[in-house]
């Protein structure tokens, strides 16, 4: 019971969401070519400006090399095995959920992610994207009442390409990255949010991701805009089936905050991590950004990551305008042979701006934890805050946690700290609680829990729950 | 050696023979004890005597090996038991040091405390609300401020603090056999009394306390039934309350005496069964 | 290796010739800005240094240290004696291929190896350039016996106006419980480069303190290394350096604790002023045998000017679980209400802000070696109060 041998065993857990759903799937032929690019463009009958974005980001690509500079290791990606569009065979999408095929309605609900309207969350609306198709997303009417434009990204593109076009890769270039120039290219589908003016979104917007074929890449695209003095908090949920193989997953997310606007964006992030010898899991190499354009505005990342064999991902600021506030809260779990190097980068552009950054590694097995991080201030963000405290809790003494927090600063008025700190479940805390009647499990999950208490406290209230349930069920098992 | 107080009433625990060692240092080496309902026994000692090994051996710490002898808890074999089901079964002890648990809410770790006791009482759990109507009440046995339920498990709390959120604890578990370990030491006047205060009005004929202290002070608040003398992993001498008085005025040389007979004995022993 | 014989430049001409010609003294091509460790210290500009071996001031024989005075305890070696230990260091700590570790052993540095036995007390150790341009190098080997102790102060000085670029070079080997109190006062001018490694072996129960204070140098890059080989060693390091007008100083340090038990204190503070830029770069590694390693690290930035620049980078890597690890970083310009603090005692702004320049500094330069003091080491960071 001394050892900490037995509380790694307690970090074990079974993947529940492992199963793969029979569908008939339209995909196309594996491999990357201009071809491959002009064919899903056509497939989804996109105007020119699009399929223009989509082949200057390719022609970018050929030329850029995969990063080689975050703390992971994995056989090279090869390009050309993966297939690049896949959606479940249904014509159309439908007007109505009766339409949908029920199979992937029980899909989501085994996922806990009822769909229908009987047992949908009253006050959560979702969309629900299966392989690269958004498949349905519920509430669209009563959002709309409101001037909240919520549906699938190709929807958006057909329906508002005025919106696309203004504000697609204004945030994350299509040449930001290896991986983001890759996403441009061949992006699927995603989520597309507008609050407009004035307007506080009447209810939480949610999307599902499931990636169920083996061999899919899955490159979805989000783009969430809020226009002046609006606010919207937005959730993403990950899951997939447990392949033997790595499932390459390229996502990019833009966010635009316009004058006093308010984008709150949560991610629970389980997709499958592979096994205990690290065979099998999704590659999770995402580019998140969110722009601060608007004076006063504010941006708030929050993520809960305790998926994926591989996560490469550092949702950022870019704190342009004056008095924005840009916050980035991270619980990041691994595992096993999981490997994660994630953590934010809080540009501070414009005056007083100021930034947050609070992240909680928890390292067991034989993973490995990286937290990553830029605060930059630049010349004219006089009077720029940011504060940054990163923890790190080792369990197991074959995990590793690593820190690289950058600090790079301009600006003599201003102000950075920051703080970071390793720790373990140390057996004196364990007996305490032991000794007040709490079981070895429970008090484990109660430090755990406790650990990452500041980071669950940002979470919405409908999901913090949940992702402290996600925890705890990453910490069931046997004590041994 | 332990004096028979009330020897009508049942025994609660019952040391007999007691060794026990951490990482190989034998600390304890043959402590003999019983304790029945409606007693308040103390354990005075030097520093390195072996009375807070024997509150952590009791209390179940992974870090402490039972070498030889037996501890019944009302009949039951307590060293079989994990550390929390000896807690839910009644078994209390007071940290000298309680450990912080930063993140942890005191509020949260209180109630999920007592709900493992009720649970094996047979009693009703209690949700958030039906807790914060207890724990409120219990607060007055410490003059504790209802704050402290909000911050983290002794985080940031002073000594004097902390040792009033264990006699919390205490008054929520309401255990059968309560140890408290150098619960004193560290506190000023004011807060010895609250504290003492707190033992006093838990105490009951239906169950007993252990105290381990260096110090009179504290017996000058809660009375003892008796009083033994630790030293060198063993109780050398038990008496009334008269004896913590006469360690007062005395102090401890005579125990060397003592020892140096007591090993003289030992020494000799083998000879004498020869 | 022994003593620098004076070699005529390969070349004339300035600029690009001159960093062709440092790339074939190190044997190596020069660092660029895409690797990380250089990312934020540009060597092109040592373009401006002369080709020419600037000659380490010397007495007979070439030898810049012949009438060295050794305090008792300390013996210099020479021969197959010297070269025994020599590169162990560099090695164990993982920076014997670094391109300023070649070029100084392209440089052909003048070499001092010395031993130290007992309690050696303290000895100061003058490091001077006569006149001319170019590269001057100096190596330096310290090896300490078990349970020996020494005071040590290196103070590394170009000659005055004169476009030099020095390379020092120091190993030390700790012995068991051996202690060694390093400091190096390295005090240049906007003509002038350093590049400077210090890389040290410490065995159990040994004391290192090394303090690297610099200002002044048109580029000056610091390069502390340390590897407690079987860890249960102390280690503090301390540093300070100030930049003002278009200087750039660099401090990369780098410990690892190669066994359990070891201890870490590190203090690196830093102030730009001018279009400065200040880089500091902090690895502490804590393998998984490197049980109940307590390290903490803290980086503290005063930013003087909204011209000056910083760049700060821990990097923490741990595999053990029963580790206390902390580090901070704090960059802030001087306290506005400690200013006008003493600014309401009839202390002008100007005063005030030295004033509390000076205490930010004092921090790290008491913990220089006594023989420090002489130097005046406060004027020469930030001039006459």
């Amino acid at each position: 019971m001394s050892s900490t041998a037995t509380v790694g065993d307690l970090v074990s857990q079974n993947y529940k969401y492992g199963f793969v759903t029979d569908i008939a799937t339209d995909k196309i032929a594996k491999g990357l070519s201009e071809e491959v690019v002009r064919l899903i463009s056509s497939m989804k009958q996109e105007p020119a400006f699009l399929l223009d974005f989509r082949l200057r980001a390719y022609r970018q690509w050929l030329q850029m090399e995969e990063p080689d500079w975050a703390t992971l290791g994995y056989p090279p990606i090869d390009y050309q095995e993966i297939i690049y569009y896949a959606a479940p065979k249904q014509q159309q999408k439908k007007s109505s959920l009766d339409e949908v095929d029920p199979k992937l309605l029980e899909t989501f609900e085994k996922l806990g992610i009822p769909l229908s309207e009987q047992k949908r969350l009253s006050n959560v609306a979702v969309d629900a994207v299966f392989d690269s198709v958004s498949i349905a997303t519920t509430f669209r009417e009563q959002l709309a009442e409101h001037g909240v434009i919520f549906c699938s990204i190709s929807e958006a593109v057909k329906d508002h390409p005025e919106l696309v076009e203004r504000y697609l890769g204004t945030v994350v270039p299509t040449n930001d990255n290896y991986f983001a120039a890759l996403n441009s290219a061949v992006f699927s589908d995603g989520s597309f949010v507008f609050i407009p003016k004035g307007v506080e979104c009447p209810m939480e917007l949610s999307t599902y991701f499931r990636i169920n074929s083996g061999d899919t890449g899955q490159f979805e695209r989000t783009l969430i805009i809020a226009e002046e003095a609006s606010t919207v908090s937005y959730l993403e949920g990950c899951t997939a089936p447990m392949f033997d193989t790595n499932q390459l997953h390229a996502a990019v997310v833009e966010l635009v905050a316009l004058d006093d606007a308010s984008i709150k964006y949560s991610t629970v992030q389980n997709w499958y991590a592979g096994d205990e010898n690290g065979v099998g899991g999704i590659y999770n190499f995402v580019t998140k950004r969110g722009q601060c354009r608007g004076d006063r505005s504010r941006i708030s990342w929050t993520q809960v990551e305790t998926g994926s064999a591989i996560t490469w991902k550092y949702p950022s600021c870019v704190l342009q305008g004056a008095d924005s506030v840009g916050e980035f809260y991270s619980v990041a779990l691994t595992n096993n042979r999981q490997q994660a190097d994630t953590g934010t980068k809080m540009v501070h552009v414009g005056p007083r701006t100021r930034s947050t950054i609070v992240s909680k590694g928890i390292s067991a097995g034989h993973s490995a934890n990286s937290y990553r991080g830029l605060v930059q201030i630049g010349p004219k963000a006089v009077g720029a805050r940011n504060y940054s405290q990163c923890d790190s809790m080792l369990i197991g003494d074959q995990a590793a946690a690593n820190t690289y927090p950058y600090i790079r600063c301009q600006q003599p008025q201003s102000s950075i700290e920051h703080e970071a700190s390793t720790c373990r479940i140390s057996e004196d805390q364990l007996f305490y609680l032991q000794s007040r009647g709490i079981g070895f499990e429970e008090a484990v999950s109660m430090m755990v829990s406790g650990f990452c208490r500041d980071v669950f406290n940002q979470l919405p209230m409908e999901f913090a729950a949940e992702a402290d349930k996600l925890l705890a069920l990453k910490l069931e098992g046997s004590v041994g | 050696m332990s004096a028979v107080i009330r020897p009508d009433a049942p025994v609660l625990l019952e040391i007999r023979d007691l060794h026990a060692s951490v990482e190989n240092q034998p600390i304890l080496k043959g402590v003999n004890l019983t304790i029945r309902a409606g007693e308040i026994h103390a354990v005075m000692g030097r520093n390195g005597s072996g009375k807070s090994t024997l509150s952590k051996v009791l209390a179940g710490h992974p870090a402490y090996t039972v070498t030889a002898g037996s501890v019944f808890y009302r009949g039951e074999n307590l060293l079989d038991l994990d550390p929390e089901q000896r807690s839910r079964i009644g078994l209390f002890l007071g940290f000298q040091y309680p450990v912080e648990i930063p993140g942890v809410s005191n509020l949260e770790f209180l109630r999920v405390a007592t709900n493992a006791r009720r649970k094996e009482r047979g009693d009703e759990e209690l949700d958030t609300f039906a807790f914060e109507d207890v724990v409120r009440e219990r607060l007055s046995v410490v003059q504790m401020d209802p704050a402290f339920l909000d911050r983290s498990v002794n985080e940031g709390f002073s000594g004097g603090e902390k040792k009033r959120n264990e006699i919390l604890q205490m008054a929520l578990l309401e255990p059968v056999v309560a140890i408290l370990d150098e619960t004193d030491s560290g506190l000023d006047i004011d807060a010895l009394r609250i504290v003492a205060g707190g033992v006093n009005q838990l105490s009951s004929p239906d169950n007993a306390t252990l105290l381990i202290t260096h110090y009179q002070r504290l017996l000058d608040l809660i009375t003892p039934d008796a009083v033994h003398v630790m030293a060198a992993g063993r109780i050398l001498r038990s008496g009334g309350k008269e004896l913590a008085l006469e360690l007062e005025r005395s102090g401890y040389d005579w125990v060397d005496a003592e020892l140096a007979r007591l090993d003289g004995e030992a020494e000799r022993q083998p000879l004498e069964v020869a | 290796m022994v003593a620098a014989p004076v070699v005529t430049a390969a070349a004339a001409g300035s600029g690009a010739p001159a960093l062709a010609w440092l790339a074939e003294l190190a044997g190596a091509p020069l660092p660029t800005r895409r690797q990380e460790d250089w990312r934020f210290t540009d060597l092109t500009a040592l373009a401006a240094i002369p080709v020419g071996v600037a000659a380490p001031a010397a007495g007979r024989a070439l030898d810049p240290w012949a009438e060295l005075n050794l305090p008792a305890g300390v013996t210099r070696l020479t021969g197959t004696a010297a070269e025994a230990q020599l590169g162990t260091a560099l090695a164990a700590s993982g920076c014997d291929q670094h391109w300023p570790v070649l070029l100084n052993g392209g440089a052909r540095p003048a070499l001092l190896v010395l031993k130290v036995e007992g309690d050696a007390g303290s000895l100061e150790l003058p490091l001077p350039v006569s006149a001319g341009e170019g590269v001057a190098a100096w190596r330096l080997l310290l090896v300490l016996e078990p349970g020996a102790r020494l005071e040590l102060l290196q103070v590394p000085a170009p000659a005055p106006g004169q476009r030099q670029l020095l390379s020092l070079v120091s190993e030390v080997v700790l012995g068991e419980g051996a202690r060694l109190q390093l400091g190096c006062l390295a005090q240049g001018h906007n003509h002038a480069a350093l590049l400077h490694h210090l890389a040290v072996r410490q065995a159990s129960a040994s004391e290192l303190q090394a303090t690297l204070v610099s200002s002044g140098w048109g580029l000056a890059r610091h390069e502390p290394r340390v590897v407690q080989e079987q860890g249960a060693a102390r280690t503090r390091l301390l540093g300070l350096q100030r930049v003002d007008g278009r200087q750039l100083a660099d401090t990369h340090s780098f410990v690892r604790f190669d066994g359990p038990d070891g201890e870490l204190d590190q203090l690196h503070k830093a102030v730009a002023d001018g279009s400065g830029r200040s880089v500091f770069n902090g690895a502490v590694q804590v393998p998984r045998l490197a049980q109940r390693t307590n390290a903490a690290q803290l980086s503290r930035t005063l930013l003087l000017s909204d011209r000056a620049r910083i760049d700060t980078k821990p990097e923490l890597e741990i595999v053990a679980d029963d580790v206390k690890c902390a580090h901070g970083a704090t960059v802030s310009q001087l306290q506005s209400e400690e200013l006008f603090y003493l600014r309401s005692r009839g202390i002008d702004a100007t005063t005030a802000a030295g004033l509390l320049q000076r205490a930010f500094c004092h921090e790290v330069l008491r913990e220089l070696p006594a023989a420090a003091h002489r130097h005046d080491p406060m004027t020469a960071l930030l001039g006459a109060a």
